[in-house]
């Protein structure tokens, strides 16, 4: 199958006033068309590095990005849900959900308005439409955020710990809609976690990262039996593979430690 | 929320004695507030009554209402007040709409910014009153001096407000813009614009304050007419009754516009405390 985005031999360093921070050393990866790609890692790591230089936001150091096979990136083509919900106060809930068809005008303006709407009901917001966001609750409020970024329909979604502010229930049954929406969607998705679980129950790919300056680890290809995330939580292959990326990830901080 | 009150008619008890130890409170607190002003007017008048106090020095509310009606009969209280007001409400339109548009200015331009900061700060802390001499010689005695006076003691702590209201907007919004592929000017008219909403008002709220500083230090200087023309006039005939009716005139009238801004402050900032 295609890939839709390659790190190759991707360096990333933040200049400061002060001091050179080396975040990402040689990561090369890909994400193939119609895939579910997760990164993990523990915090600081970089995974929000990747997703910003995948979104254009930041540029390479040294190394190329290739996306949709352009070496510019066109942001249009991404959906980028950050870590924090970032909603504007002073706007609705819808006006919050549609400020991203406000700024770019498409031309199927109405059809996604009207996804916008079905997406609202779906996740039990339609009643908050008109409401500021000061009255939701942090759950809500990242269920807005994420059909903020839904609605743009783009061909890769940035998801960064999109659930981090959920309760274990309410993460369950959202990464079961999440993983639906996509894969019914044909869309291509990155997901940051940090919960090993959520990793492996949803992608068909996951990148481990090393700790700073951060390049990959093991990219491991899944394929577990099970139609929804919460199935193949109970596969099991499921227990095994928890406790290699577990290893994985433990071994990489005691090397820190050392170090 | 109070759409949610209207269709839920059916509070529990200690609702409904929360709602009226509310009402007690406020009314507690406003009958206070009264009885503050008329313990003070009634002293006041009590003491030069019985001439503890010489009215001659201290004036006393029967005399100060007296005097503003006469000027009321006379024509002068709305004459003089309305000079005043028009100085001070084009000072305060002036320094506030063209201070805005220099901080987005700045916002705008990182350099241009970083170029001028110094020279703000430094007209930030000089007393503009010192260059009174200066303006009447660049735009002669009367009402444009006076107004300039007034956008001078506004302006800069209006650009400073604003600049810094708009430079605290959160980095992690103005990425999320950018994802979305939104211009700078997208950025500045649908993020940093509307963020700045509630400093914008609470800068509205200071130039209330400065500009009547501006506007009755510039009839200070020089003037023919206004409240501020009255004070001088008063205290140098010695009629402290017109000094003390200009300044409780003026006291109203600021209050007046103070009023307006704060109805401001309900629709834009309905977060914060009053
Ligand atoms: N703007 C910045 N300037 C300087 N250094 C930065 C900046 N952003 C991140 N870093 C550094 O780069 C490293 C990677 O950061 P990044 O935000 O990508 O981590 P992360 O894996 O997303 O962590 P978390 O799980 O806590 O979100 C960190 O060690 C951090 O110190
Ligand atoms: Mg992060």
């Amino acid at each position: 199958m295609k890939n839709l985005l390659t790190f190759k031999n991707v360096n990333y360093f933040y200049q400061t006033k002060n001091d050179e921070i080396f975040a990402l050393n040689n990561v090369n990866f890909d994400v193939e068309e119609n895939s579910f790609v997760s990164l993990v890692g523990p915090s600081g790591y970089g995974k929000t590095t990747i997703l910003s230089l995948t979104a254009g936001l930041l540029t390479p150091s040294s190394g190329k990005i290739t996306l949709d096979g352009e070496d510019k990136i066109d942001i249009k083509k991404i959906g980028y849900m950050f870590q924090k919900d970032f909603l504007f106060e002073w706007r609705t809930v819808w006006k919050n959900i549609t400020l991203g068809l406000e700024i770019q005008k498409p031309k199927d303006k109405e059809e996604k308005l009207a996804m916008a709407e079905e997406l609202l009901k779906k996740y039990d917001l339609y009643g908050f439409k008109d409401q500021k966001p000061r009255s939701l609750s942090g759950g809500m409020r990242q269920r807005v955020a994420l059909i903020r970024t839904l609605t743009m329909e783009p061909k890769l979604l940035l998801l960064d710990e999109p659930f981090s502010a959920l309760d274990y229930q309410t993460r369950l049954s959202v990464c079961d809609d999440v993983y639906e929406i996509i894969k019914s969607e044909q869309k291509t998705a990155i997901l940051v976690t940090h919960d090993i679980s959520e990793a492996i129950s949803m992608s068909d790919k996951i990148i481990i990262l090393t700790s700073r300056p951060a390049t990959v680890r093991e990219t491991l290809s899944l394929n577990l039996e099970g139609t929804s995330p919460l199935k193949k939580r109970e596969t099991p292959t499921f227990a095994s593979l928890f406790d290699h990326i577990w290893r994985q990830l433990s071994n990489e901080e005691t090397a820190k430690n050392k170090t | 929320m109070k759409k949610q009150q209207k269709t839920k008619p059916n509070f529990s008890k200690s609702h409904q004695l929360y709602v009226k130890r509310l009402k007690k409170d406020k009314f507690v607190i406003n009958f206070f507030r009264v009885f503050v002003l008329v313990a003070f007017l009634g002293i006041w008048e009590l003491l030069t009554y019985y001439k503890v106090l010489d009215p001659f020095f201290v004036s006393s509310p029967s005399r100060i209402f007296a005097q503003i009606g006469t000027m009321a009969q006379n024509g002068t209280l709305l004459t003089h007040s309305w000079v005043t007001l028009y100085e001070t409400l084009i000072g305060f339109g002036i320094a506030t709409a063209v201070g805005y548009v220099i901080a987005v200015l700045l916002w705008w331009n990182e350099k241009v910014r970083k170029v001028f900061e110094p020279y703000i700060v430094v007209l930030n802390s000089l007393p503009k009153i010192a260059l009174g001499p200066v303006i009447i010689l660049w735009v002669g005695a009367g009402t444009s001096a006076i107004v300039l006076m007034c956008v001078l003691i506004c302006i800069v702590i209006t650009i400073m407000s604003m600049l810094s209201a708009f430079l605290a907007v959160e980095e992690g919004k103005i990425l999320l813009m950018k994802s979305m592929h939104a211009s700078k000017l997208q950025i500045l008219f649908k993020l940093v614009l509307p963020s700045s909403m509630p400093e914008f008002v609470s800068v509205l709220k200071i130039n209330v304050g400065m500009s009547w500083v501006g506007s009755i230090m510039g009839e200070y200087l020089t003037s023919k007419a206004g409240r501020g023309y009255l004070i001088v006039y008063g205290g140098q005939i010695f009629k402290i009754d017109l000094v003390m009716a200009s300044t409780m005139i003026l006291c109203i009238l600021a209050f007046g516009m103070y009023y307006f801004v704060s109805l401001l402050e309900k629709k834009y900032n309905p977060g914060a405390k009053s």
